[in-house]
């Protein structure tokens, strides 16, 4: 009995906090699952003026006909690839510095540096690409230091694998500072107990790390390592789309700008949205995964 | 505790990144509709045709519009497409209220554009291109204009209309009906712009051969034309699209020259049509490129320069050769001058080759076609605007010394304004009008009224004028040495036209199956591999594009194009 009102107490008390979910969940449905409707242009020979209901269907003709473009398979491993390269490098440069501010005294500095670390993150791509642009032309900064060095300088933007490189190293630096604020909060979270029983046991700062703050951080590292599985159809759309020129288009373009081009300049909506609900497929799948994987590994789990 | 609020932490960053990911993919919400149906009521007394005819209550009309800054210098600050004195005065002449549901700069039209036709969500009157008014037309969703046009346009603009001989309407009208409204275009062709200033300091001849360019393109590099003791010139200005969708700083002529047309067909010897991309000639034009990359004439980085970036280096006085149309010295050779005074420029016909003068490419088409939105009820509305900006194209509105001069300093933006039907010979006519006053030393110009391109050979006129009173005058320069001078943009351009120094693209008909599934792939594989070729790869990957050009689509898109030319 008492169980039971305290149950209904506690209902009553989070009650508005339910409440306050409305808009959220409203705002949801109308703009992340209506728009899921156009699916089903994927199927048909979308005709504008018909709309959705009288345009003609064509089963899996889209599908077949992306499958064949000559670029699609190329584009698909550039994006595979650049992803994996921005999500590898992604974790594990935020780790290194979350352990090395980690090991600064508190105080102003570390503050400092945690927030000019944490700064590119709310750069557009629009401003960053231009001034991407400008840093690697040839007679930007960064081929000064090249020539000053002895060497040829080099065109960055139009060199496949420095562009792919540059792409990836960039996105890493803008979003360096997220991920290491989540690996600083796992840090602050271990039991102060363990470094003091640690060092108890003669294990230095090296020891210390290797043995108690990396084993503590460990749920963390795995966890984020495998929910950006989801996300490894998507490259960075705005960050290329800024970035790339044709030149590169071997090693640079990614499904998401392919569908730019396809969709927007060549007004072929039906394919375009086949690419997109293809690409959202795999994603559902690896997001599957990678849920489970969390849910095994680090006994992580959202529902 | 601790490791509760932590996962809440890890939580909250986690969802705001999979929602951030989700919201990514989201259209952005439509704008409110402009309902339409509110002039319906609206009928009109059919008896009162009166193409500039005043409403009794006031009508309103969607456009959706791309905009560029205005042309002219002068024109007044702080005016947006919104606040256009055309607006107002259309409000106060017809009652008509021109209502944008959004605008946009000129390099977002295309796509913002297509979202709308994605959306479905279309103004009541466009201005679109072939293929898009054919697909409006077949998806039915324009209205038949054939009755407006008969009933409501202004005798003016009928004869600009059909002063091409109804090539136009012809071509808009599909099964008797018109469909859409506009004009033939009239073509130019590419000539060579050269610092003449440089050649004089290095003491070099006015090229006319391919070697003679070739001299002073790498002269321009290795000599300091500009005598500023820095290394800081180069001889050749190119784009990254110098080829495919080019319009300025391009390379086109270079192809030209070697009686290479690329995105053209061209009629062969057995009378069947070929692409020109894939033609012996292109790889020439391509070796000639990528030598001259190899010596430092073209930029280095010209990869990564589109139009504009590349005008920046010409005005910052980097360039000593340019390729462009006529209305170069318009934009940006004026703002050039603007930058160096002692900077002059010349226009030359492109460099010849084996002794042959270069031909440009030219393909028949039309200006924007104008369609009316099905569900708009009162079409003509739209044909009544396009009375309305010939009405005000009229020599007493454009003239500056006019006492009823409507001009960019006080708000009247005509680039801005549409629809702007625009007579095909107006540079023609207004050219041989404005060099016959010229000639006889007229101090100003007599025109009649009706004279369709009455307007511009006031305005060219003045121009003219001002620049011959004022040699510092560079906007007028710019005028004139792009309109009016006969050895000028224009003047050239005509010249060769009229000499018949072009090659006709065979291939007009709308995009064959094949172009439009595979035409953004071979485009995209040209640009690549021809970009590259420049830049150094091997000649031969020009054999191998051929080769996967032909098998990508290229031979179904030749056949397809070589069927409809038989059944023309």
């Amino acid at each position: 009995m008492k169980q039971l009102t305290q149950r209904k107490g506690r209902y009553m008390l989070e009650l508005p906090l339910h409440l306050m979910l409305i808009p959220g969940i409203l705002v949801t449905l109308v703009y992340s699952y209506g728009p899921m409707f156009g699916i089903i242009m994927a199927f048909q020979k979308f005709e504008p003026a018909m709309g959705f209901f009288k345009s003609k269907w064509v089963g899996w003709k889209n599908f077949e006909y992306i499958f064949r473009l000559p670029d699609f398979q190329q584009v698909i491993w550039n994006t595979f690839f650049i992803s994996v390269m921005k999500i590898c490098l992604g974790l594990a440069v935020p780790l290194i510095l979350a352990l090395l501010l980690n090991e600064l005294i508190r105080g102003w500095f570390a503050r400092f540096v945690q927030t000019t670390i944490f700064m590119p993150f709310f750069l557009s791509w629009a401003v960053l690409g231009g001034i991407m642009i400008e840093l690697f032309s040839i007679k930007g900064p960064i081929n000064s230091v090249v020539s000053a060095f002895g060497f040829e300088p080099i065109m960055f933007m139009a060199e496949k694998n420095w562009f792919v490189a540059i792409v990836v190293a960039s996105d890493v630096w803008k979003g360096m500072g997220y991920n290491m604020i989540i690996f600083l909060a796992a840090i602050m979270g271990i039991n102060a107990n363990l470094y003091e029983a640690a060092e108890v046991d003669g294990a230095g700062k090296w020891r210390q790390m290797l043995h108690v703050t990396l084993p503590g951080m460990m749920p963390i590292i795995v966890l984020l390592c495998t929910l950006s599985l989801g996300s490894v159809l998507s490259a960075g759309f705005d960050q290329i789309l800024v970035l790339y020129n044709p030149i590169v288009y071997e090693t640079g373009d990614v499904i998401d700008t392919f569908v730019y081009r396809l969709g927007l300049f060549e007004q072929q909506y039906a394919p375009a949205a086949a690419i997109g609900l293809f690409k959202a497929g795999i994603s559902v799948v690896l997001v599957s995964i990678s849920y489970y994987l969390a849910y095994r590994l680090s006994n992580y789990r959202i529902f | 505790m601790k490791r509760t609020l932590l996962s809440f932490i890890v939580i909250m960053f986690i969802s705001s990144i999979v929602l951030a990911a989700c919201s990514q993919k989201q259209q952005e919400p439509e704008p409110p509709k402009e309902s339409s149906d509110a002039n319906q009521e609206q009928a009109e007394d059919p008896a009162s045709f009166d193409p500039l005819g005043k409403y009794e209550t006031p009508v309103t009309i969607t456009q959706v519009l791309s905009y560029r800054p205005p042309e002219e210098q002068d024109a007044l600050k702080g005016v947006t497409p919104e606040t256009n004195a055309y607006l107002k005065d259309l409000k106060e002449m017809m009652n008509i209220d021109l209502k944008y549901l959004w605008s946009v700069p000129m390099d977002q039209y295309a796509e913002k554009f297509s979202l709308s036709i994605a959306s479905g969500d279309l103004p009541d009157m466009m201005m679109v291109d072939q293929a898009t008014f054919l697909n409006f037309v077949r998806q039915g969703l324009v209205a038949d204009l054939s009755e407006v046009y008969e009933n409501y346009a202004s005798p003016t603009l009928k004869r600009v209309i059909e002063s091409d001989g109804g090539l136009a309407l012809q071509a808009t009208t599909v099964d008797g009906k018109v469909m859409g409204l506009t004009t033939s275009f009239q073509s130019a062709v590419q000539l060579a712009y050269i610092r003449a200033d440089w050649l004089k300091n290095l003491n070099l001849p006015v090229p006319k051969t391919m070697e003679e360019f070739e001299a002073v393109a790498e002269a321009f590099v290795k000599n300091d034309p500009d005598m500023n003791g820095e290394n800081d010139t180069y001889g050749f200005a190119m784009n990254k699209n110098f080829l495919v969708g080019a319009w300025a700083f391009d390379a086109r002529g270079i192809f030209y020259s070697h009686q290479s047309y690329p995105g053209g067909w061209i009629k062969g010897q057995d009378g069947t049509l070929l692409p020109g991309e894939i033609q012996p000639g292109t790889k020439e034009a391509l070796t000639k490129l990528q030598d001259w990359y190899k010596r430092g004439i073209i930029d280095r980085e010209f990869a990564l320069k589109d139009e504009n970036k590349v005008s920046e280096d010409i005005v910052a006085g980097r360039v000593g050769i340019t390729l462009g149309e006529w209305w170069v010295p318009n934009w940006p050779l004026n703002l050039s001058k603007d930058n160096n005074p002692n900077a002059e420029w010349i226009a030359v016909p492109l460099p010849e080759v084996g002794g042959e003068s270069a031909k440009t490419l030219i393909s028949p088409t039309l200006n924007a076609i104008m369609v009316v939105n099905k569900k708009y009820k009162q079409p003509e509305v739209a044909v009544k605007l396009a009375n309305y900006y010939l009405e005000m194209r009229k020599p007493k509105y454009i003239d500056k010394s006019s006492p009823d001069y409507k001009g960019a300093d006080s708000g009247y933006i005509y680039n801005w304004f549409e629809p702007r039907f625009i007579y095909p010979n107006y540079l023609d006519d207004a050219f041989i009008a404005v060099n016959e006053a010229l000639d006889k030393g007229q101090t100003d110009i007599q025109i009649p009224e009706d004279f369709l391109a009455a307007g511009e050979a006031a305005q060219f006129f003045n121009e003219s004028k001002k620049f011959m009173d004022n040699k510092k005058d560079n906007a007028a320069w710019g005028f004139y040495y792009s309109r009016v001078a006969k050895e000028g943009g224009f003047g050239l351009s005509k010249k060769a036209l009229d000499d018949k120094q072009f090659i006709q693209n065979e291939f007009y008909g709308t995009q064959t199956p094949t172009q439009l599934e595979r035409g953004g792939s071979l485009n995209k594989l040209m640009a690549e591999t021809f970009t590259k070729i420049v830049m150094g790869e091997d000649i031969d990957q020009f054999d191998k594009f051929v080769e996967s050009w032909k098998t990508l689509g290229g031979n179904d898109i030749t056949d397809e194009v070589n069927e409809w030319y038989k059944g023309k």
